[in-house]
Protein backbone atom coordinates (compact mmCIF):
# COMPACT_ATOMS: atom_id res chain seq x y z
CA UNK A 1 0.00 0.00 0.00
CA UNK A 2 0.97 4.01 -0.74
CA UNK A 3 2.84 4.84 2.25
CA UNK A 4 1.59 8.55 1.53
CA UNK A 5 -1.63 6.99 1.74
CA UNK A 6 -1.40 5.30 5.07
CA UNK A 7 0.44 8.33 6.85
CA UNK A 8 -2.31 10.54 5.35
CA UNK A 9 -4.49 7.80 7.21
CA UNK A 10 -2.79 8.15 10.29
CA UNK A 11 -2.85 11.64 10.45
CA UNK A 12 -6.80 12.07 9.44
CA UNK A 13 -7.26 9.26 12.80
CA UNK A 14 -5.58 11.93 14.66
CA UNK A 15 -7.87 15.15 13.19
CA UNK A 16 -4.54 16.32 11.89
CA UNK A 17 -4.81 16.35 8.37
CA UNK A 18 -6.09 19.02 6.43
CA UNK A 19 -9.45 19.61 5.40
CA UNK A 20 -9.57 19.05 1.95
CA UNK A 21 -6.98 15.82 1.76
CA UNK A 22 -9.92 14.86 4.75
CA UNK A 23 -12.18 15.01 1.89
CA UNK A 24 -10.22 13.48 -0.60
CA UNK A 25 -9.31 10.60 1.90
CA UNK A 26 -12.29 10.09 3.45
CA UNK A 27 -14.21 8.74 0.01
CA UNK A 28 -11.70 6.79 -0.57
CA UNK A 29 -11.93 5.02 2.95
CA UNK A 30 -15.56 4.93 2.89
CA UNK A 31 -14.92 2.67 -0.24
CA UNK A 32 -11.51 0.65 0.34
CA UNK A 33 -12.10 -2.08 2.47
CA UNK A 34 -8.37 -2.84 3.44
CA UNK A 35 -7.65 0.76 3.94
CA UNK A 36 -10.81 0.85 6.21
CA UNK A 37 -9.61 -2.94 8.18
CA UNK A 38 -6.71 -0.40 8.60
CA UNK A 39 -8.30 1.96 10.33
CA UNK A 40 -10.72 -0.05 12.51
CA UNK A 41 -6.74 -1.68 13.16
CA UNK A 42 -5.15 2.09 14.54
CA UNK A 43 -8.85 2.23 16.59
CA UNK A 44 -7.79 -1.22 18.14
CA UNK A 45 -4.23 0.29 19.21
CA UNK A 46 -5.94 2.95 20.86
CA UNK A 47 -7.88 1.03 23.35
CA UNK A 48 -4.93 -0.92 23.71
CA UNK A 49 -2.96 2.02 24.77
CA UNK A 50 -5.62 3.84 27.12
CA UNK A 51 -6.21 -0.17 28.90
CA UNK A 52 -10.02 0.09 28.32
CA UNK A 53 -10.47 -2.60 30.20
CA UNK A 54 -13.84 -4.63 29.79
CA UNK A 55 -14.22 -3.58 26.14
CA UNK A 56 -13.78 -6.57 23.79
CA UNK A 57 -11.39 -5.15 20.93
CA UNK A 58 -12.43 -8.15 18.53
CA UNK A 59 -16.00 -7.46 19.12
CA UNK A 60 -18.33 -7.38 15.89
CA UNK A 61 -19.80 -3.99 16.66
CA UNK A 62 -19.11 -2.36 13.64
CA UNK A 63 -20.51 -5.26 11.26
CA UNK A 64 -23.67 -5.47 13.51
CA UNK A 65 -24.11 -1.61 13.03
CA UNK A 66 -23.81 -2.25 9.19
CA UNK A 67 -25.94 -5.12 8.86
CA UNK A 68 -28.72 -2.92 10.75
CA UNK A 69 -27.79 -0.32 8.30
CA UNK A 70 -28.43 -2.33 5.06
CA UNK A 71 -32.01 -1.98 5.79
CA UNK A 72 -31.62 1.70 6.09
CA UNK A 73 -32.63 4.18 3.53
CA UNK A 74 -29.54 6.16 2.89
CA UNK A 75 -29.62 9.76 4.12
CA UNK A 76 -28.95 11.34 0.70
CA UNK A 77 -31.77 9.41 -0.59
CA UNK A 78 -35.12 10.20 -0.98
CA UNK A 79 -35.70 7.45 1.47
CA UNK A 80 -34.34 9.29 4.44
CA UNK A 81 -36.39 12.63 3.22
CA UNK A 82 -38.78 11.50 6.08
CA UNK A 83 -35.85 12.95 8.48
CA UNK A 84 -34.98 15.97 6.55
CA UNK A 85 -38.56 17.06 5.72
CA UNK A 86 -39.71 16.85 9.55
CA UNK A 87 -36.66 18.87 10.28
CA UNK A 88 -37.47 20.93 7.81
CA UNK A 89 -40.61 21.73 8.68
CA UNK A 90 -40.28 22.00 12.08
CA UNK A 91 -39.65 25.75 11.97
CA UNK A 92 -43.35 26.93 11.04
CA UNK A 93 -44.93 24.87 13.58
CA UNK A 94 -44.52 27.25 16.51
CA UNK A 95 -45.65 30.22 14.47
CA UNK A 96 -48.63 27.75 13.36
CA UNK A 97 -49.70 27.09 16.84
CA UNK A 98 -49.35 30.86 17.43
CA UNK A 99 -51.59 31.71 14.89
CA UNK A 100 -53.99 29.12 15.67
CA UNK A 101 -53.72 30.45 19.56
CA UNK A 102 -54.07 34.31 18.24
CA UNK A 103 -57.22 33.04 16.35
CA UNK A 104 -59.16 31.33 18.73
CA UNK A 105 -58.47 34.10 20.49
CA UNK A 106 -59.60 36.29 18.49
CA UNK A 107 -63.28 34.95 17.87
CA UNK A 108 -63.71 34.33 21.97
CA UNK A 109 -63.16 38.26 22.13
CA UNK A 110 -65.61 38.79 18.94
CA UNK A 111 -67.54 36.55 20.34
CA UNK A 112 -67.72 38.14 24.03
CA UNK A 113 -68.77 41.13 22.27
CA UNK A 114 -71.18 40.54 20.54
CA UNK A 115 -72.63 39.37 23.51
CA UNK A 116 -72.37 42.10 25.77
CA UNK A 117 -74.10 45.26 25.76
CA UNK A 118 -71.43 47.31 24.16
CA UNK A 119 -73.86 49.22 22.07
CA UNK A 120 -76.31 50.72 24.69
CA UNK A 121 -79.01 47.79 24.42
CA UNK A 122 -79.06 45.56 26.77
CA UNK A 123 -79.25 41.61 25.56
CA UNK A 124 -82.93 40.29 25.04
CA UNK A 125 -82.62 38.50 28.34
CA UNK A 126 -81.30 41.29 30.16
CA UNK A 127 -83.85 43.91 28.68
CA UNK A 128 -86.83 41.12 29.53
CA UNK A 129 -85.74 41.68 33.33
CA UNK A 130 -84.74 45.24 33.73
CA UNK A 131 -87.86 47.04 33.53
CA UNK A 132 -88.85 45.60 36.72
CA UNK A 133 -85.21 46.34 38.43
CA UNK A 134 -85.58 50.09 39.23
CA UNK A 135 -81.61 49.70 39.35
CA UNK A 136 -81.32 48.55 35.72
CA UNK A 137 -83.54 51.10 34.78
CA UNK A 138 -81.14 53.76 36.34
CA UNK A 139 -77.79 52.18 34.73
CA UNK A 140 -79.43 51.68 31.31
CA UNK A 141 -80.55 55.45 31.56
CA UNK A 142 -76.91 56.32 32.64
CA UNK A 143 -74.85 54.58 29.74
CA UNK A 144 -77.57 55.16 27.34
CA UNK A 145 -74.71 56.91 24.71
CA UNK A 146 -72.80 54.22 22.83
CA UNK A 147 -70.13 56.51 23.06
CA UNK A 148 -68.80 55.18 26.11
CA UNK A 149 -68.65 52.01 26.09
CA UNK A 150 -66.05 51.16 28.24
CA UNK A 151 -68.63 51.99 31.74
CA UNK A 152 -70.70 49.20 30.58
CA UNK A 153 -68.10 46.60 32.03
CA UNK A 154 -67.91 48.32 35.24
CA UNK A 155 -70.30 48.46 38.67
CA UNK A 156 -72.56 51.54 37.57
CA UNK A 157 -71.92 54.78 39.56
CA UNK A 158 -74.76 55.41 42.19
CA UNK A 159 -77.14 57.58 40.48
CA UNK A 160 -79.20 60.16 42.46
CA UNK A 161 -82.91 59.32 41.73
CA UNK A 162 -85.20 62.05 40.63
CA UNK A 163 -87.55 62.59 44.10
CA UNK A 164 -90.60 60.92 42.73
CA UNK A 165 -93.61 62.84 43.30
CA UNK A 166 -96.88 61.08 43.70
CA UNK A 167 -99.94 62.83 42.06
CA UNK A 168 -102.63 63.84 44.49
CA UNK A 169 -105.04 61.86 43.41
CA UNK A 170 -103.17 58.68 43.97
CA UNK A 171 -102.02 59.88 47.25
CA UNK A 172 -106.19 60.75 48.51
CA UNK A 173 -107.01 56.60 47.02
CA UNK A 174 -104.52 56.06 49.26
CA UNK A 175 -105.05 57.40 52.36
CA UNK A 176 -109.10 56.54 51.95
CA UNK A 177 -108.22 53.05 51.09
CA UNK A 178 -106.12 52.69 54.65
CA UNK A 179 -108.23 55.28 56.80
CA UNK A 180 -109.81 52.18 58.86
CA UNK A 181 -105.88 51.84 60.09
CA UNK A 182 -104.98 55.48 60.80
CA UNK A 183 -106.65 57.61 63.08
CA UNK A 184 -108.72 60.63 62.57
CA UNK A 185 -105.91 63.11 63.78
CA UNK A 186 -103.50 61.43 61.68
CA UNK A 187 -105.30 61.26 58.65
CA UNK A 188 -105.69 65.04 58.97
CA UNK A 189 -102.34 65.90 59.77
CA UNK A 190 -101.31 63.97 56.66
CA UNK A 191 -103.42 65.46 54.24
CA UNK A 192 -102.84 69.08 55.59
CA UNK A 193 -98.96 68.50 54.96
CA UNK A 194 -99.87 67.17 51.20
CA UNK A 195 -102.09 70.20 50.64
CA UNK A 196 -99.38 73.07 51.72
CA UNK A 197 -96.79 71.13 49.52
CA UNK A 198 -98.87 71.51 46.67
CA UNK A 199 -98.75 75.06 45.13
CA UNK A 200 -102.10 76.73 44.57
CA UNK A 201 -103.63 73.51 46.00
CA UNK A 202 -107.24 73.29 47.96
CA UNK A 203 -107.74 74.19 51.61
CA UNK A 204 -107.62 70.84 54.14
CA UNK A 205 -111.14 70.86 54.77
CA UNK A 206 -111.98 70.80 50.84
CA UNK A 207 -109.54 67.86 50.48
CA UNK A 208 -111.62 65.93 53.13
CA UNK A 209 -114.69 66.78 52.16
CA UNK A 210 -113.98 64.93 48.88
CA UNK A 211 -112.13 62.36 50.40
CA UNK A 212 -115.58 62.13 52.74
CA UNK A 213 -117.48 61.66 49.16
CA UNK A 214 -115.34 59.57 47.55
CA UNK A 215 -115.11 56.94 50.61
CA UNK A 216 -119.01 57.54 50.74
CA UNK B 1 -6.72 21.72 9.19
CA UNK B 2 -9.56 22.17 11.25
CA UNK B 3 -10.14 20.58 14.32
CA UNK B 4 -12.41 17.65 14.26
CA UNK B 5 -12.41 17.70 10.00
CA UNK B 6 -11.69 14.04 9.40
CA UNK B 7 -14.41 13.55 11.34
CA UNK B 8 -16.72 16.46 9.82
CA UNK B 9 -15.57 14.70 6.19
CA UNK B 10 -16.89 11.44 7.03
CA UNK B 11 -20.13 12.80 8.64
CA UNK B 12 -20.75 15.10 4.98
CA UNK B 13 -20.25 11.89 3.17
CA UNK B 14 -22.66 10.00 5.53
CA UNK B 15 -25.32 12.85 4.94
CA UNK B 16 -24.92 12.65 1.13
CA UNK B 17 -25.76 9.03 0.98
CA UNK B 18 -22.28 6.64 1.49
CA UNK B 19 -22.88 4.64 4.22
CA UNK B 20 -19.58 3.10 3.91
CA UNK B 21 -18.07 6.58 5.68
CA UNK B 22 -20.50 5.93 8.74
CA UNK B 23 -18.21 2.18 9.07
CA UNK B 24 -15.51 4.10 9.53
CA UNK B 25 -16.67 6.23 12.28
CA UNK B 26 -18.33 3.30 13.46
CA UNK B 27 -14.90 1.19 13.57
CA UNK B 28 -12.91 4.97 15.16
CA UNK B 29 -15.17 5.26 18.29
CA UNK B 30 -16.86 1.57 18.75
CA UNK B 31 -14.25 1.50 21.62
CA UNK B 32 -14.42 4.19 23.54
CA UNK B 33 -18.25 4.04 22.95
CA UNK B 34 -18.47 0.85 24.79
CA UNK B 35 -16.21 1.65 27.48
CA UNK B 36 -18.29 4.86 27.94
CA UNK B 37 -21.35 2.44 28.31
CA UNK B 38 -19.76 0.24 30.52
CA UNK B 39 -20.12 3.10 33.42
CA UNK B 40 -24.04 1.98 33.48
CA UNK B 41 -23.88 -1.60 32.86
CA UNK B 42 -22.01 -4.05 34.21
CA UNK B 43 -22.05 -6.54 31.09
CA UNK B 44 -19.55 -5.85 27.69
CA UNK B 45 -21.86 -7.63 25.60
CA UNK B 46 -24.88 -5.51 27.06
CA UNK B 47 -22.33 -2.55 26.69
CA UNK B 48 -22.02 -3.48 23.24
CA UNK B 49 -25.64 -3.85 22.75
CA UNK B 50 -26.60 -0.32 24.05
CA UNK B 51 -23.83 1.14 21.93
CA UNK B 52 -25.18 -0.58 18.82
CA UNK B 53 -28.50 1.21 19.47
CA UNK B 54 -26.40 4.34 19.92
CA UNK B 55 -24.59 4.04 16.88
CA UNK B 56 -27.92 3.45 15.14
CA UNK B 57 -29.71 6.39 16.69
CA UNK B 58 -26.96 8.93 15.71
CA UNK B 59 -26.80 7.12 11.97
CA UNK B 60 -31.03 8.05 11.63
CA UNK B 61 -30.21 11.96 13.52
CA UNK B 62 -27.69 12.46 11.52
CA UNK B 63 -29.18 14.73 8.93
CA UNK B 64 -29.65 17.21 11.76
CA UNK B 65 -25.93 17.38 12.86
CA UNK B 66 -24.91 20.49 11.49
CA UNK B 67 -21.34 20.05 12.76
CA UNK B 68 -21.79 23.16 15.90
CA UNK B 69 -20.07 20.73 17.95
CA UNK B 70 -17.65 18.05 17.42
CA UNK B 71 -18.97 14.45 16.03
CA UNK B 72 -17.70 12.71 19.24
CA UNK B 73 -19.42 14.93 21.72
CA UNK B 74 -22.58 14.40 19.89
CA UNK B 75 -22.35 10.96 19.57
CA UNK B 76 -21.22 10.68 23.53
CA UNK B 77 -24.50 12.63 24.29
CA UNK B 78 -26.54 10.29 22.56
CA UNK B 79 -24.91 7.23 24.19
CA UNK B 80 -25.17 8.68 27.37
CA UNK B 81 -28.42 9.24 27.02
CA UNK B 82 -29.31 5.86 25.08
CA UNK B 83 -27.45 3.81 28.36
CA UNK B 84 -29.60 5.61 30.91
CA UNK B 85 -32.82 4.84 29.29
CA UNK B 86 -31.46 1.16 29.33
CA UNK B 87 -30.71 1.44 32.78
CA UNK B 88 -34.18 2.64 33.99
CA UNK B 89 -35.85 0.32 31.55
CA UNK B 90 -34.28 -2.58 32.59
CA UNK B 91 -34.28 -1.18 36.39
CA UNK B 92 -30.98 -1.83 36.97
CA UNK B 93 -28.89 0.93 39.24
CA UNK B 94 -26.11 2.60 37.66
CA UNK B 95 -22.78 1.53 38.61
CA UNK B 96 -20.65 4.13 40.71
CA UNK B 97 -17.90 4.72 38.77
CA UNK B 98 -15.69 4.95 41.89
CA UNK B 99 -16.30 1.81 43.22
CA UNK B 100 -14.89 0.67 39.80
CA UNK B 101 -11.63 2.53 40.03
CA UNK B 102 -11.29 1.35 43.62
CA UNK B 103 -11.03 -1.55 42.42
CA UNK B 104 -8.03 -3.42 41.18
CA UNK B 105 -7.91 -3.58 37.58
CA UNK B 106 -7.13 -7.59 37.58
CA UNK B 107 -10.69 -8.12 39.63
CA UNK B 108 -12.48 -5.41 37.82
CA UNK B 109 -11.50 -7.29 34.59
CA UNK B 110 -12.62 -10.92 35.76
CA UNK B 111 -15.75 -9.06 36.66
CA UNK B 112 -16.32 -8.58 33.20
CA UNK B 113 -15.64 -11.51 32.42
CA UNK B 114 -17.62 -13.77 34.56
CA UNK B 115 -20.80 -11.70 33.28
CA UNK B 116 -19.69 -11.68 29.42
CA UNK B 117 -21.25 -13.79 26.79
CA UNK B 118 -18.83 -14.51 24.46
CA UNK B 119 -16.70 -17.60 24.00
CA UNK B 120 -13.89 -18.74 25.30
CA UNK B 121 -12.13 -18.52 21.69
CA UNK B 122 -13.06 -14.44 21.78
CA UNK B 123 -11.31 -13.97 25.26
CA UNK B 124 -7.99 -15.36 24.29
CA UNK B 125 -8.38 -13.39 21.14
CA UNK B 126 -8.77 -10.04 22.92
CA UNK B 127 -5.67 -11.22 25.22
CA UNK B 128 -3.39 -12.13 21.97
CA UNK B 129 -4.68 -9.07 20.63
CA UNK B 130 -3.72 -6.75 24.06
CA UNK B 131 -0.54 -8.67 24.39
CA UNK B 132 0.87 -8.23 21.01
CA UNK B 133 -0.03 -4.64 20.41
CA UNK B 134 1.92 -4.37 23.94
CA UNK B 135 4.79 -6.03 22.94
CA UNK B 136 5.08 -3.92 19.82
CA UNK B 137 5.05 -0.89 21.58
CA UNK B 138 7.56 -1.95 23.88
CA UNK B 139 9.82 -3.31 20.72
CA UNK B 140 8.99 0.24 19.59
CA UNK B 141 12.25 3.28 19.26
CA UNK B 142 11.93 5.43 22.15
CA UNK B 143 11.17 8.36 20.01
CA UNK B 144 8.22 6.50 18.18
CA UNK B 145 6.79 5.36 21.40
CA UNK B 146 7.07 8.65 23.02
CA UNK B 147 5.09 9.99 20.18
CA UNK B 148 2.58 7.22 20.22
CA UNK B 149 1.73 7.27 23.89
CA UNK B 150 1.70 10.50 24.24
CA UNK B 151 -0.93 10.95 21.24
CA UNK B 152 -3.10 8.10 22.46
CA UNK B 153 -2.61 7.96 26.13
CA UNK B 154 -2.41 11.33 27.30
CA UNK B 155 -4.59 12.71 23.83
CA UNK B 156 -2.16 15.11 23.06
CA UNK B 157 -1.84 17.11 19.63
CA UNK B 158 1.04 17.17 16.87
CA UNK B 159 1.51 20.66 17.82
CA UNK B 160 1.66 19.91 21.53
CA UNK B 161 3.70 16.63 21.30
CA UNK B 162 6.31 18.59 18.65
CA UNK B 163 6.54 20.78 21.83
CA UNK B 164 7.53 18.20 24.24
CA UNK B 165 9.75 16.41 22.06
CA UNK B 166 11.42 19.38 20.60
CA UNK B 167 11.05 19.18 16.98
CA UNK B 168 9.12 19.53 13.95
CA UNK B 169 5.47 18.81 13.60
CA UNK B 170 6.39 16.74 10.62
CA UNK B 171 8.84 14.58 12.28
CA UNK B 172 5.57 13.97 14.73
CA UNK B 173 3.37 13.14 12.30
CA UNK B 174 6.09 10.50 10.66
CA UNK B 175 6.73 9.02 14.12
CA UNK B 176 3.11 7.78 14.63
CA UNK B 177 2.72 6.65 11.48
CA UNK B 178 5.93 4.60 11.67
CA UNK B 179 4.52 3.70 14.95
CA UNK B 180 1.01 2.44 14.01
CA UNK B 181 3.02 0.62 11.06
CA UNK B 182 5.12 -1.19 12.85
CA UNK B 183 2.38 -2.54 15.51
CA UNK B 184 0.11 -3.01 12.75
CA UNK B 185 2.34 -5.27 10.93
CA UNK B 186 2.29 -7.66 14.24
CA UNK B 187 -1.66 -7.17 14.21
CA UNK B 188 -2.37 -8.00 10.84
CA UNK B 189 -0.98 -11.21 11.69
CA UNK B 190 -3.30 -11.90 14.72
CA UNK B 191 -6.63 -11.06 12.65
CA UNK B 192 -5.83 -12.18 9.94
CA UNK B 193 -3.94 -15.48 10.91
CA UNK B 194 -3.94 -15.97 14.43
CA UNK B 195 -7.24 -17.09 15.17
CA UNK B 196 -9.14 -17.03 11.64
CA UNK B 197 -11.89 -14.71 13.59
CA UNK B 198 -10.28 -11.35 11.33
CA UNK B 199 -13.95 -11.14 9.90
CA UNK B 200 -15.04 -10.11 13.24
CA UNK B 201 -12.94 -6.95 13.56
CA UNK B 202 -15.98 -4.43 12.57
Amino acid sequence: MNEELDSQLSAMFDDELPTAECELLARRLSRDEQLKARWGRYAVMGAVIRAERGVRLNAPLAGRVSAVLVAEPSLGSGGTGRVVRRGGLRWWQPVAATGLAAGVAAVSILWLRAQLPLSGKPPAALAAVSPALPGAAVVKASTGSAGRPGESYVVPHPQVLAPVVVPSTELANYVVAHSMFSTPVARRNLLSAFMASEPGGTGPEEVLDDVKRAAQ
Amino acid sequence: MGADASDLSLVRRVQRGDKGAFDALVLKYQHKLVKLVMRYVRNPAEAEDIAQEAFIKAYRALPQFRGDSAFYTWLYRIAINTAKNAVVSRDRSPIDYDLDRNTSDESYDMQGRMKDSETPEGLVLTDEIRSTVNAAIDALPEDLRTAIVLRELEGLSYEEIAAAMDCPVGTVRSRIFRAREAIDRRLREVFEGGLGRAEELG
